[in-house]
């Protein structure tokens, strides 16, 4: 009750900061005469590395540019991201900018935690001339835009063009049924039947987004349209679990066990397998531990009944809560723009929200990246319900039991949707 | 008028000598309430952590198990329906069956590597402080260190228990990625690292234990193996009881092993109570049913401790 309590003073005093700034500005977008300090929440910029990039640069360069506003960081990772969220909730003390990953936007701008950047003159209109529109959902729910996107992750094919010439294979496979072929040729065990080269790794990625590659790429979504029922266990999600479970269980094309989403380096690196489903970072992953090999690496898209990656990535959003809202659209305007966001990729690998950094020096000398901003048409994003940071937790051990043989992929997904739509339901 | 004036002092001194006794017993009700007031000054501390960190938050996580709750929004008075939904969720069945199989075997199995290391630390073993460090180390690195080491002791490829079984000619195991063994990696994780506290806790009473009775056990002609069963382990009892209580209740609470080594998986073969809790709350923004989930695992411990005080007879010897 008392957190009740304070939720509703912090309300009062929301509506008393936004009828000030209001009044401030007149209603205008901007961050003109806005100050004040206020506190940025980030699950990227980890590390000494990124604390370098984001303290060192980008925060004394923003507060240079608008004086009067202090920057306080908090910063946390993907994996507490979450608890940071919750428990600042709870305690009524929110971040006025909030960096969150896709799929979490719809639940917490449903919960009215996010403001409405529609009253700052950002909109999906306003920004589709700068960012792709199947990029620019992620950031929307409900028609308005809670959240601009400024760094992307996807998930696509990745080959060793090296090992596939051994196999007599001159490109990487642009279907299933090739992707296949391929990867049976492709795997190698010795005298003993151990796995020493996979053919497909599938299991270095986290299951679920694994899974979404092959759902998107076979025509699925997660959810029906109006978003009131799951569609993940569709015939063609089910056709996509199958597709995986065949590759590991008839196929034997990797085994499992063989890698885990803690493998600190990629298999297609170090020659463990010839192909795999990953992410974009692994080109700066292998620049990093073997560059020659990296030159080996050719990104490919997987194609069912169309292609399709999947794609993540960073969002910035602005606390509805926040009493320095002006102060936190400028800093949410200024970690979107090209430099910043430039910056922020470089550091972890990843994929500019902004079209017109395809034209960069980072992006043009990155075949994943570029790779990945040329294909964006094809991105799709995950979550498009407000339960699914409740459901998606729970693809995991779904997606596990089928490739484990514990479950057919139509049970495995007949019972993930049956908990899912009670989750959107309740 | 001198013997008057004599008298009268006379009369004045011995009427104050009546009432001196007077001032003692004043002095005493004083000091009574002076002692009362230094004993609450003093409890104040452990009284005031008591209530805002044990009391309330248990009494708020038992009424929020009743609602739905999820910090968005103001709670919700839902009854028995986190209860309810505890009974027919087959994964929190999962966890609950875990963290008992988890418990079942760590605890007795630590405990009697511990009490056995502990009676062999006991003796005048040569380098006996480097040994009783090396023991104790485990609990003093942080378990997510621990963790991360037995991950790579256990990767497949290239872990260093795969590496042994392909030395002596039996192949390796994916020993976190198999539902068949991933539950039992991580128990020889939680037994390797409950033994040294329990080790530290059994020394101590080893330590205090009367060395007479095995001089006389002796003199009797009673080998070490029988000293051991007739004298150390019966006295051993009271710090049995003690160390058997706090690894239930840690074996119960057990969360950052499995959160590390295996994240709960593979398909739920090592997700435990607490680990579900973590997800309710962390994950899913369901307080309520976090808070329902807590309780019922209060309510195992509760029980459990109640039955190993019937059995062993609490702390008595």
């Amino acid at each position: 009750m008392r957190t009740t309590r304070r939720y509703v003073g912090s309300g009062t005093a929301l509506a008393l900061a936004t009828c000030l700034a209001l009044a401030a500005c007149g209603g205008s977008s901007g961050s003109e005469g806005a100050d004040g300090e206020i506190t940025l929440l980030t699950p990227i910029f980890e590390g000494s590395t990124g604390k370098a990039v984001l303290e060192g640069e980008l925060i004394p360069q923003f507060e240079k540019e608008n004086p009067g506003i202090t920057v306080n960081v908090d910063y946390t990772d993907y994996g507490s991201l979450n608890e940071k969220l919750t428990t600042s909730i709870a305690s009524g003390l929110v971040p006025d900018v909030m960096m969150m990953g896709v799929g979490w936007i719809e639940g917490f701008a449903d919960k009215g935690v996010l403001a409405d950047l529609g009253d700052y003159d950002l909109s999906e209109s306003s920004l589709s001339e700068t960012m792709n529109e199947q990029v620019l959902q992620a950031g929307e729910w409900d028609g308005k835009l809670y959240a601009v996107p400024t760094m992307l992750d996807t998930r696509y094919g990745i080959a060793r063009k090296d090992l596939l010439a051994e196999a007599g294979f001159d490109s990487p496979p642009s279907t299933w049924e090739e992707l296949r072929d391929y990867a049976k040729a492709l795997t190698k065990r010795d005298a003993k039947g151990k796995l020493t080269q996979a053919g497909l790794d599938v299991m270095t990625l986290d299951p679920r987004q694994m899974f979404e590659v092959f759902l998107f790429s076979n025509g699925g979504t997660l959810f029906n349209e109006d978003g009131t029922a799951p569609a993940f266990n569709s015939p063609e999600g089910v056709e996509a679990l199958q597709y995986v479970v065949d590759l590991v269980r008839k196929d034997k094309v990797e085994d499992i066990g063989y890698s885990s989403s803690d493998a600190d380096t990629y298999p297609v690196i170090n020659g463990r397998a010839a192909m795999m489903v990953g992410h974009n970072d692994y080109w700066v992953k292998a620049q990093a531990s073997n560059p020659e090999v990296a030159e080996q690496l050719v990104p490919f898209m997987i194609h069912g009944t169309q292609d399709a990656m999947f794609q993540g990535g960073t969002l910035v959003t602005v606390a509805n809560s926040s009493p320095n809202k002006d102060a936190a659209v400028a800093l949410l305007e200024f970690l979107t723009d090209a430099d910043a966001s430039l910056a922020a990729n470089e550091q972890r690998g990843n994929v500019p929200a902004l079209e017109d950094l395809l034209a960069s020096d980072y992006v043009t000398s990155n075949t994943a990246v570029q790779f990945a901003m040329e294909n964006l048409d094809n991105a799709h994003p995950e979550g498009g319900v407000p339960a699914w940071l409740e459901i998606r937790g729970d693809f995991e051990a779904a997606i596990q039991a089928a490739l484990l043989g514990q479950k057919t992929p139509q049970e495995a997904l007949d019972g993930l949707a049956a908990s899912a739509q009670e989750a959107m339901d309740r | 008028m001198t013997s008057t004036t004599g008298t009268t002092t006379t009369a004045r001194q011995d009427a104050a000598a009546r009432t001196l006794p007077v001032p003692p017993r004043a002095s005493k009700n004083t000091q009574s309430r002076r002692t009362r007031r230094t004993g609450w000054l003093m409890l104040a501390p452990a009284l005031l952590h008591t209530v805002i960190w044990i009391a309330i938050p248990v009494a708020a996580t038992v009424v929020l198990s009743f609602t739905d709750y999820s910090v968005f929004d103001r709670p919700q008075w839902i009854g028995l329906a986190n209860y309810t939904e505890i009974w027919n969720d087959e994964v929190f069945r999962k966890a609950t069956l875990n963290t008992v199989i988890y418990t079942f075997f760590t605890v007795p199995f630590s405990m009697g590597i511990a009490v056995v290391i502990a009676v062999f630390l006991h003796t005048k073993l040569r380098g006996r402080s480097i040994y009783r460090a090396a023991f104790f180390l485990p609990q003093v690195t942080a378990t997510v260190a621990i963790a991360m080491v037995w991950l790579w002791m256990y990767n497949p490829q290239y872990g260093i228990v795969n590496a042994f079984l392909s030395f002596i000619g039996v192949p390796g195991k994916a020993w976190l990625a198999d539902p068949s063994f991933a539950l039992g990696a991580v128990i020889v994780v939680g037994i390797w690292q409950g033994i040294g506290l329990k080790m530290l806790i059994y020394l101590a009473a080893l330590q205090n234990m009367d060395e007479s009775l095995y001089e006389a056990a002796s003199i009797d002609g009673a080998s070490p193996v029988q000293q051991f069963f007739r004298i150390t382990l019966p006295l051993l009892k009271p710090a049995t009881f003690f160390v058997f209580v706090v690894s239930v209740i840690a074996a119960f609470q057990v969360f950052d092993l499995v959160y590390v080594l295996t994240d709960g998986g593979p398909a739920n073969a090592t997700t435990m109570m607490t680990y579900e809790v973590y997800r309710s709350a962390f994950q899913n923004f369901r307080m309520g049913m976090a808070c329902a989930q807590s309780v019922v695992l209060f309510m195992f411990l509760i029980v459990l401790t109640v039955i190993n005080r019937r059995l062993t007879g609490g702390d008595e010897t």
